[in-house]
């Protein structure tokens, strides 16, 4: 599903979006809203012990 | 009408008069009695003519989950299937399904076979979701609960016993009803009836509500069991009793359209009429679930031209914004996808913009710093703006929001 999932920082403030590279390479930002079902599989994705990666 | 067609008889019983003195329906769908207790069709796009994301999609399979090509309609696969499809929004121009006013269709193309003997559990299956918030129409949970009518075109290679399956995502309630092919690669038109649940009530809000499953294929898993079909706790080996597999041949097709979703019991004498909507209208709902800049009948992708025209404003010479202000409220916050132009740059090109300065094109990343179900806030970083300065942009976006 993901190759890596990133939190976005902007002017030392964490945004409340993750930065998402998919296993096609597409990039994408999901926010993190538990009605989303991107961010509901990133949650997913984590309790499989996956790793939230720092900003870049 | 000529005066010796008006219904005289009818208007003077105060019975509802009917056009060229026919015989009024009793039951069912009536000359300005519409059932229906909506102004609009349940499902959305159920007449697959709206296919934003692509018209054609090819090796979807084992990890393939998701849209791919017609609106709401989403592929679903479970626990490693072997089986590939090539997934289309069909143009139909002949036949029984285009003869009752449709002209598109979902195609499911099997090109790599899978006799559904590697795992038990494997699962491919087309998947439609209500939301929470549209469906306690239906009563569910309560002592008015109302059955429901599933209704659809079909047109299947393999003959035989199919399922289409409803599900209380909100409750893990479910049930199943069979329905046969009965002759293949012919348009037939089925309508199923559910019972009525008068357990586990939906509720509210804009999750998944009901689902509605049709079954591809799937392994022993699903089928160990008694097909369940009054509503129970969701049962996994009672769900696809008896599916035949329509992944068994390269040679095999799934076609669907024409999808309503009706309240209370219908025949197929009984069944109120499709609602078709205008294709602008039905966009527009699509919407809700997902939205693009680019043109439609335009996949996006890295690359495609955009109008140029978007503008990033820069208060710092360092970082640039803009806020895009969505065509229809989402369902929810948006995943968002940024696309580069036809500019310049190069790679994937997701998450980068091309942005003009210093006489030309250059490519640079942007993030999503905001996206809620109205509008998003993109921004970019490159330390190469001009303070207090406006900088267009060539880009295009797509706001995911589906179920």
């Amino acid at each position: 599903m993901f190759s890596s999932v990133k939190k976005i920082v902007l002017d030392k403030i964490e945004m409340k979006m993750l930065r998402v590279t998919f296993l096609d390479g597409k990039i994408s930002d999901v926010p993190k809203d538990d009605n989303n079902r991107h961010y509901q599989e990133i949650l997913a994705w984590v309790a499989d012990g996956n790793t939230i990666e720092e900003a870049d | 009408m000529a005066l010796s067609k008006i219904d005289v008889a009818n208007m003077l019983t105060g019975a509802t008069p009917v056009a060229n003195g026919g015989t009024a329906l009793t039951s069912g769908f009536k000359n300005g009695t519409d059932p229906r207790p909506t102004s609009k069709p349940i499902i959305v796009n159920g007449n697959m003519a709206v296919s934003q994301r692509s018209t054609s999609v090819t090796g979807i399979g084992n990890g393939g989950e998701g849209y791919h090509t017609i609106d709401r309609f989403k592929f679903e696969e479970g626990n490693t299937p072997s089986a590939v499809w090539t997934m289309t929004q069909e143009s139909l121009t002949s036949g029984n399904a285009y003869n009752a006013g449709f002209t598109k269709a979902l195609k499911m193309d099997c090109t790599t076979s899978d006799d559904a003997s590697g795992h038990a559990n494997i699962l491919n299956v087309v998947k439609y979701a209500t939301e929470r918030q549209d469906t306690h129409l239906f009563k569910k949970g309560t002592s008015n609960a109302e059955k429901y009518t599933v209704a659809f075109w079909i047109k299947a290679t393999k003959t035989g016993t199919h399922i289409c399956e409803l599900r209380d995502n909100a409750n893990d309630r479910a049930c199943s009803v069979a329905y046969t092919v009965s002759t293949t690669n012919t348009w037939e038109h089925k309508v199923l009836n559910f019972p009525a649940d008068t357990t586990g009530a939906i509720g509210t809000g804009n999750s998944k509500g009901l689902e509605i499953y049709w079954s591809l294929y799937s392994g022993s898993g699903y089928q160990g069991a008694t097909l369940q079909t009054a509503w129970g706790g969701a049962s996994t080996n009672a769900r696809y009793t008896g599916q035949v597999n329509n992944a068994d041949s390269t040679s095999n097709n799934w076609h669907l359209t024409g999808v309503q979703l009706e309240i209370g019991e219908f025949s197929s004498t009984t069944l109120p009429p499709f609602q078709h909507e205008s294709y602008g209208d039905n966009l527009i709902r699509c919407q809700r679930y997902y939205e693009k800049s680019f043109e439609q009948g335009t996949t996006p992708a890295a690359g495609v031209s955009a109008p140029d025209g978007r503008v990033f404003g820069s208060w710092d010479g360092q970082s640039a914004r803009t806020e895009i202000d969505f065509n229809t409220t989402k369902r929810a916050s948006p995943t968002v996808t940024v696309y580069r132009g036809a500019n310049t740059g190069s790679g994937t090109g997701t998450g980068t913009a091309n942005f003009i300065y210093s006489g030309a094109w250059n490519n640079h990343g942007t993030v999503t710093n905001h996206a809620d179900d109205s509008h998003v806030s993109l921004t970019a970083t490159t330390g190469n703006f001009t303070t207090n300065a406006a900088h267009v942009a060539d880009m295009n976006f797509t706001a995911d929001a589906e179920l």
